[in-house]
């Protein structure tokens, strides 16, 4: 690229279901983020984009990019938009700053994710309607297919063909809540382990519902800079934006996506970013991991995706302990999806400022991924699981 | 542009009373008045995950007609023998606009399947427990609900065949939609 970009730093807000509004959320994310980075102020931010899947159903809000400019002083005058890719939203606005530092449009970008998803209670179906109608609503949401039940058909589908079991499905699961136990702003901190899990409401079977994230209001926001002003910030620690990648196949509702079992949109996302940063060996070369782990197993199919398992081979790997804080790779250190609950639009711009704080050694000990980690990569999917994006980060420019 | 200054008034000699006043002390009670909110709304438009099937509001509505006549059918490309589905009113292999409406099996096998054991959306909470999967016809797949069976009765593999729903409410269209259950 160009011009290399670094996340310096970042914030967020407490995840779960928050007495607050996605205004709120956006304001003290927003405020978290600024009190983070030293020599940042909102006056410097000459880009703004702000990952968002649902405010016009869950917040009866559109237009949020200039709203989050107001509420946070900044007054842009590069680049601002709010970028929807349903779940994978927080990572589409991150790679637009990069894309715009990289293009040597921008100095400084501030990425925002925000989703507000708890109304009340009695509002559930209302909250379901709003999480079907990211897959075809006409054609397959139509069916009742949501989170839950549409991943337990890639669960009952891979534990046919490649024999992966429950008590697999329940080990990430068990994993990841047990490490979100150690996040301060996990929406689940309850220390969890397998059998837990298998004894949980089979509320899409073969999921359990600890084998699912949930429903959680929450923001995160980092700041990215190019290599010259995080030189002239005298940044400590950086987590350089070393490649990129997505990948849709042409796909979107059940008839089109390649399969039923796993995800080579993953696999193609993956090597794009991997052939841009020079990564041939992924298992050998990564040191922590945030994936989307929506469901537990969406983590085992993304083992086999991404390169760190043989295909079939996910269940092993965790069984292995393989993805384990101190194993092959440290997959999901704060915790994850699972653990940590999934804000739409806030997942992917957490999960990278994740591995900057892994890179920092800014985390609590008890996830702190040993031996100084110096590469990550972050993973979503989105929607039917049609679009996978990827993106690599490194402690050191390119 | 700038943005405007709101910061209050720099000048130390103008009056600053009216602005700053916290007592609340000389302003009589504001008059009130009375916002009314209906109790209910109607299941609003786009809440309704069933589309309007009729030529004015949809171009597949040859779709939703033959399905309201009985029959499962798709889309074709005249131009390079594509099928699609969801049917188009463009070929994603060739771009061209030249469809015609092809049948499909009313049998197929169910190649995946859970149950909806949760809360789900508006217009079918009332709904669960009930299984959806994914059907395969051979030229297509699709996701359906599968009636008359638990999860419990089904296994991969299973034969499923067609099943008509006439839509109850909220329009006056004599709306369809497809469902499977076990042959
Ligand atoms: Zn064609």
């Amino acid at each position: 690229m160009p011009h290399n970009a670094a996340i310096v730093g970042g914030g967020l807000t407490e995840w779960g279901e928050r007495d607050a509004t996605w205004k709120d959320l956006a304001q003290e994310a927003g405020k978290a983020t600024f009190d983070d980075v030293d020599g940042i102020e909102p006056a410097d931010v000459e880009g703004l984009f702000v990952g968002a899947v649902q405010p016009e159903r869950f917040a009866f809000q559109s237009h949020v990019a200039p709203m989050v400019a107001e509420l946070l002083g900044i007054d842009v005058n590069g680049m601002l938009a709010r970028t929807e890719l349903a779940c994978a939203s927080g990572q589409a606005a991150l790679r637009y700053a990069w894309l715009a530092i990289a293009a040597g449009q921008l100095d400084v970008a501030l990425v925002l994710g925000v989703e507000k998803m708890n109304i009340d209670r009695e509002h559930m179906p209302e909250i379901q309607s709003n999480m079907t109608n990211v897959l075809d609503r006409e054609f397959d949401g139509v069916n009742g297919l949501n989170g839950p039940s549409y991943f337990a058909q890639y669960a009952q589908r891979h534990m046919e063909e490649h024999g992966t079991t429950q008590e697999q499905l329940a080990m990430v699961s068990a994993k990841n809540k047990s490490l979100a136990a150690e996040t301060d702003f996990a929406h689940y901190r309850e220390h969890v382990d397998v059998d837990d899990v298998l004894d949980s409401y089979p509320i899409a079977p073969p999921l359990r519902l600890l084998d699912c994230s949930g429903i959680t209001d929450g923001a995160a926001g980092v700041l990215v800079v190019s290599e010259e002003k995080a030189a002239e910030l005298g940044v400590e620690t950086a987590a350089y934006i070393t490649g990129s990648g997505q990948s849709c196949m042409a796909s979107n509702s059940v008839n089109n996506i390649p399969s039923m079992t796993t995800w080579p949109q993953a696999r193609e996302a993956s090597q794009q970013a991997y052939e841009q940063a020079g990564i041939e060996d992924p298992l050998e070369e990564i040191d922590v991991a945030e994936v989307h782990d929506c469901f537990s197993i969406s983590e085992i199919i993304e083992y086999e995706q991404l390169g760190f398992a043989e295909e079939g081979e996910g269940g092993q790997f965790i069984e292995d302990g393989r993805s384990e804080l101190d194993g092959d790779v440290a997959v999901n250190p704060r915790g994850g999806l699972l653990g940590c609950g999934h804000p739409l639009g806030a997942t992917g711009v957490c999960q990278a400022l994740e591995v900057y704080r892994q890179f920092a050694g800014d985390v609590s000990s008890a996830r702190q991924v040993p031996d100084d980690p110096e590469t990550g990569l972050i993973h979503n999917l989105s929607g039917s699981a049609s679009v996978h994006s990827v993106m690599t980060l490194a402690r050191d420019p390119q | 542009m700038t943005r405007p200054d709101h910061t209050g008034p720099k000048d130390a000699d103008a009056p600053t009373d009216d602005l700053l006043r916290t007592d609340g002390g000389e302003h009589s009670d504001p008059p009130r008045g009375t916002i009314t909110l209906p109790d209910e709304v109607e299941l609003p438009r786009l809440l309704d995950f069933y589309d309007l099937q009729d030529p004015e509001h949809t171009r597949i509505h040859e779709f939703y007609d033959n399905l309201r006549a009985g029959s499962l059918t798709t889309t074709q490309c005249t131009d390079c023998d594509a099928i699609h589905f969801p049917p188009r009113v463009v070929c994603p292999e060739c771009l061209s606009d030249d469809l015609t409406y092809t049948d499909l099996p009313h049998e197929g096998t169910l190649t995946s399947f859970t149950e909806v054991r949760g809360t789900a959306a508006i217009g079918m909470s009332d709904d669960p427990p009930f299984v959806v999967g994914v059907v395969d016809l051979g030229p297509v797949r699709l996701s359906a609900r599968v009636d008359n069976a638990t999860y419990d009765e089904l296994e991969t593999g299973d034969a499923v065949q067609l099943k008509v729903m006439d839509i109850d409410g909220p329009t006056e269209q004599d709306r369809v939609f497809y469902r499977f259950e076990p042959l």
